[in-house]
C-alpha cells in the first residue's frame, strides 16, 4: 500500500503542476516590428550618433519619428505592412536625405496571448547621397527584436 | 477549475481505498484484455469552452501481465478569436505505444491500473487565420490567410489510474505530458493549437483525459499468489 501512496503522490504532483500550466496568461513578448538602423562616420568605421536627426516617413511629414534627436547611434523605422516598399526622409546634422526600402512582408506568430505580427524581408534599398554615403543591408531580416539591419555610412 | 480539483483529488482517494489486498490462494487468475475506452473529458470541456471540442477513443491490448499495447485516436476543433486575429484549426491525430502498471498482477488482477504509458504522436491538421489586424506607424492592416495542411510529430508520457468498477467497466483518469518534436509549419507560421497536442506555441503541452473503458478477456493466466 505504501508503494501505492508513492505513486499517488506523484500523479497529484503532476495533477498541480497541470493546473498551474493551464493558467492563461496575458501578451508579454514583444510585438512591434522594427528596422534598426545604425549611423557610421566614413572612413573612421566607428558608430557615431549625428549632431541631430529627424527622421519622418514620406508623405508623413506631419508625424515624425524622431524630431532634432540627439545622441541617437541607432534609430528604429517602422515598414509598412499594407506595401512592399516605404521611403523615409532622414535630416540629417540639417541635410536631407530619403532612403527607400523593398522588402516582402509575411505574418509570425508571437504567442496565442499576443497574436501575429508582420515580420519582413528586405529585397532592396536605395537611398539619395546628399550627406548619406553609403547605406549596407547586415540583416535581411526585420523582426520584433530590435537588431541592427542596415548601416548608414554618412 | 477547483471543482475539477476537488474532484480528481477524491477520485484518487476513493481509488487507493478499493484496491484489494491478495486473498488466501496459492494461484490466481488473471486475465489479460483488450481495451476500449472513450474519453469524456474532452465532450466536457466542450461545455465550459466552446473554441475546443475533441472527441478521443483508446484501444490497449495486453502484453503481459504488466505491459500493455496502447493506440489513442482522435478529431479536435479549436478556434480562437481576439481583438487582432482568428485562428481555426482542425484535424485527427493517433499515438501508439506501451503502458506500464506499477501494480502487481496480484493486486490489480487485470482490474486496476497505476502506471504510465510512453506514445509517439502524429497529428494530421488544417489551419487558417480568417482575420488578422495588425496597426503600426502606417496605419492599419487586414489580412487573411488561406487554409494549409501539416503533419505535426510529438511524444507523450501519460501517467494516469484505471479501476473497474462494474464487471469490465472501468473508469480512469490519464494525464498527457506532451514533447513537441515537429510542428510541421515554419518559425513564422506556427500553429496557435495542435489537435491532439495542444498549444502549438510551446515546446511542451500538458492534457488530461478522464476515460470510459470496456474491457473484454481473451485470455487467461494463472498466476502463483507470493508468500508475503
Amino acid at each position: 500500500m505504501e508503494k501505492h501512496a508513492s505513486v499517488y503522490g506523484i500523479l497529484l504532483s503532476v495533477f498541480l503542476f497541470f493546473l498551474y500550466s493551464c493558467t492563461p496568461e496575458s501578451c508579454k513578448e514583444e510585438t512591434v516590428t522594427l528596422l534598426g538602423a545604425t549611423f557610421y562616420r566614413t572612413g573612421t568605421g566607428k558608430t557615431g550618433a549625428p549632431d541631430s536627426v529627424t527622421v519622418f516617413g514620406t508623405g508623413k511629414e506631419t508625424s515624425p519619428l524622431y524630431k532634432n534627436a540627439t545622441g541617437k547611434p541607432v534609430i528604429y523605422l517602422p515598414l509598412d505592412p499594407s506595401s512592399g516598399e516605404c521611403s523615409f526622409i532622414l535630416k540629417i546634422n540639417g541635410i536631407n536625405d530619403t532612403i527607400k526600402f523593398i522588402y516582402n512582408t509575411f505574418p509570425h506568430l508571437v504567442s496565442k496571448e499576443c497574436g501575429y505580427t508582420f515580420f519582413h524581408n528586405i529585397s532592396g534599398c536605395k537611398f539619395t547621397e546628399n550627406i548619406i554615403d553609403t547605406v549596407f543591408v547586415t540583416n535581411k531580416r526585420i523582426t520584433t527584436q530590435n537588431e541592427e539591419n542596415i548601416r548608414i555610412f554618412y | 477549475m477547483k471543482k475539477t480539483f476537488v474532484f480528481f483529488t477524491e477520485l484518487l482517494i476513493l481509488c487507493a481505498m478499493t484496491f484489494p489486498d491478495a486473498i488466501g490462494q496459492d494461484t490466481i487468475s488473471f486475465p489479460l484484455k483488450i481495451r476500449i475506452g472513450a474519453d469524456l473529458y474532452g465532450p466536457a470541456y466542450y461545455y465550459a469552452d466552446k473554441n475546443t471540442f475533441t472527441i478521443e477513443g483508446f484501444f490497449s491490448i495486453d502484453r503481459d501481465t504488466l505491459k500493455s499495447w496502447s493506440f489513442d485516436a482522435g478529431y479536435s476543433r479549436f478556434e480562437f478569436e481576439q481583438y487582432n486575429y482568428h485562428y481555426n484549426c482542425k484535424g485527427v491525430f493517433l499515438c501508439s505505444g506501451i503502458e506500464f502498471n506499477v501494480i502487481s498482477p496480484e493486486s490489480s488482477r487485470g482490474k486496476y491500473f497505476a502506471g504510465a504509458g510512453l506514445k509517439y504522436g502524429m497529428s494530421y491538421y488544417t489551419h487558417e487565420i480568417p482575420f488578422l489586424k495588425s496597426e503600426n506607424y502606417w496605419g492599419n492592416v487586414n489580412i487573411s490567410v488561406k487554409p494549409s495542411s501539416q503533419l505535426a510529430h510529438f511524444i507523450e508520457a501519460s501517467p494516469g489510474i484505471r479501476t473497474e468498477i462494474f464487471s469490465n467497466l472501468s473508469i480512469g483518469w490519464t494525464i498527457r505530458l506532451r514533447i513537441l518534436i515537429y510542428s510541421g509549419t515554419d518559425r513564422d507560421m506556427k500553429s496557435v493549437y495542435i489537435p491532439g497536442y495542444g498549444n502549438g506555441t510551446k515546446s511542451f503541452s500538458p492534457g488530461i483525459n478522464y476515460y470510459l473503458v470496456w474491457s473484454i478477456p481473451y485470455k487467461y493466466l494463472k498466476l502463483r499468489k507470493r508468500n508475503h
